[in-house]
């Protein structure tokens, strides 16, 4: 056996192995889902936005936020390369700017408008932990409705600023960045679909 | 290209002379695509910076930066945060002043991972097909980031071939390229994200300069574009382009039946066989043999020391003409046949 045919075996077994792992392995490989991410502002949960997005990183340049940052393979092999956004880190600020970029479609044009982005982002939906809610703990805040950008809307506040997110949450994220305590008491939950 | 038109190959007719400078052209093209894909990450930093009002919060290397993108910007702009947004993207995808304009393996790519046409993004790759049906592979010679990162790769392999160091140059077969394009689309469709992107070096390399630059810093691409250009190091010469890489495929498949083609005029060919030498992705420009995969890069025409290439229109090679040497024959006949005619004239 010369060395060409022996390394090609050695290839062949070598993807075998690859194609041998357990289907868990292979899926969690694949996407691993160990973060909490939100995809730029467009209304398509994860797959359909996926299958659209083509990597192109236009969205990031638009972002006059700096919130849309790139995966490498920490998501997993599917979501290489793509656009999410951390809303801890930093919250859209819904100036739809990468819809107007983006050549695909993945992130929709969307004029930005208060309904024109009721009605065409679901990045996710903001829910409350009461336990942490400084509000609910009866220290009046109410910094995560005053974050957020369709005030009344999505978010309004009862008694001592208790904060009650309603359907048209967009889940842009602003509330959960701005939140003072630690860890926060709003999170945004991603819309995977 | 008038080259074409007169009937090339007769006594004292030679290419047009800006063909011969074509080569020049393409280098600066090259450059001009790498140095925007820097500048464009820089630009964006400073838009952000600028939609911020925070130069006063800025650290000095910062500032550096924002004075530098305003001593640039400020001729053309007042409002940088907004007019600035006209160009963007990189050479996979981009948009200029509303127009978009895509990869045709993007365009590929989705399709096959979403199954569906989504006709606003086809509409952005049909200036690409056009010009790749006319001129050829043009998109490698003289767009693409990552040709002219290989290209001064392959000059370097050449200098140290000239120390002495013996560098690998095998040779594959160069079909191997479909079958990574078919492979990398039926990947796409099975796992339904776009996953020729990642191993698409013009697509990598516009996206981790503006990771290095304006995210963290590199990403899992880089990696992958070091192998590739250690692979056309140590393995084959150019071997990414010639025999690997699905978007050259694409638009070796798309420019088959290009128009405008190199062809060389055999009566003033001597065989030296420098266009062979030159030609970075393996052709025969010497015995006619360009294919689908020429990218019109001219560096043939440029190195002939004989003017013997020249552009085409045509959409097919032309047919094999014989060896060059045997110009010297047809010239010697044609000389004597002056001659004659002279000879002739003063009898007369």
């Amino acid at each position: 056996m010369d060395r060409r045919t022996f390394l090609s075996a050695l290839g062949a077994a070598a993807v075998a192995a690859l194609a041998a792992l357990t289907p868990q392995a292979a899926r969690s490989a694949w996407s691993r889902r160990s973060l909490r991410y939100l995809r730029p502002p467009g209304p398509f949960p994860e797959k359909e936005f996926l299958s659209r997005c083509i990597n192109c990183g236009q969205c990031g340049e638009a972002c006059p936020n700096r919130c849309i940052k790139f995966f490498s393979l920490e998501n997993g092999w599917g979501s290489i390369d793509t656009p999410y956004i951390i809303p801890r880190e930093k919250g859209c600020i819904l100036c739809m700017k990468c819809g107007d970029v983006c050549p695909t479609g993945a992130i929709k044009p969307t004029a930005r408008e208060a309904q024109a982005i009721l009605d065409g982002v679901k990045m996710g939906h903001a829910r409350v932990d009461e336990s942490l809610c400084l509000s609910y703990q009866g220290k009046t805040c109410g910094v995560c409705y005053r974050a957020c950008p369709l005030p009344d809307v999505a978010i309004y506040v009862g008694r001592l600023e208790q904060p009650h997110v309603t359907d048209k949450c967009v889940g842009c994220g602003l509330c959960e960045r701005s939140c003072i305590q630690l860890p926060q008491a709003i999170r945004i939950i991603p819309n995977l679909g | 290209m008038n080259g074409g038109k007169r009937t090339a190959g007769m006594p004292g007719d030679k290419p047009f002379f800006l063909w011969r400078h074509l080569n020049k052209l393409r280098w600066m093209s090259l450059s001009i695509v790498f140095a925007m894909l820097v500048l464009l990450p820089f630009l964006h930093v400073y838009q952000t910076y600028v939609a911020a009002h925070a130069y006063d919060l800025l650290s000095p290397p910062e500032r550096g930066l924002y004075d530098a993108m305003e001593f640039l910007t400020a001729p053309f702009t007042d409002d940088p945060a907004e007019d600035l947004d006209a160009v963007k993207g990189n050479t996979w995808s981009a948009t200029f002043w509303g127009l978009k304009l895509s990869d045709p393996l993007a365009a590929g790519g989705q399709m096959a991972a979403g199954r569906t046409l989504h006709w606003p993004f086809l509409h952005t790759v049909l200036i690409p097909v056009a010009f790749t049906v006319i001129f050829g592979r043009f998109f490698c010679g003289w767009l693409c980031p990552a040709t002219l990162l290989y290209e001064l790769n392959s000059n370097f392999a050449a200098w140290l071939r000239w120390a002495g160091i013996n560098l690998g140059n095998r040779k594959f077969d160069k079909r191997i390229k479909y079958a990574v394009l078919a492979l990398g689309l039926v990947l796409s469709a099975l796992s339904g994200s776009v996953l020729v992107a990642a191993v698409y070096p013009p697509a990598i390399i516009g996206r981790e300069i503006y990771y290095g630059i304006a995210l963290g810093g590199f990403g899992a691409g880089t990696v992958f574009f070091l192998g590739t250009v250690l692979f056309d190091l140590l393995v084959a010469r150019r071997g990414f382009c010639r025999y690997l890489c699905p978007g050259g495929a694409l638009y070796s498949l798309l420019g088959r039946y290009r128009l405008v083609r190199i062809r060389r005029i055999v009566e003033t060919c001597n065989d030296c066989a420098k266009c062979n030498a030159v030609c970075e992705f393996g052709l025969d420009p010497m015995r006619d043999g360009f294919g689908q995969e020429c990218n019109n890069c001219a560096a043939c025409i440029a190195i002939c020391p004989t003017d013997a290439m020249t552009f085409i229109i045509r959409p097919t090679d032309h047919p094999a003409q014989g060896l060059g040497h045997l110009g010297w024959q047809y010239r010697h006949r044609q000389a004597a046949e002056r001659q004659q005619a002279v000879t002739r004239g003063e009898a007369a």
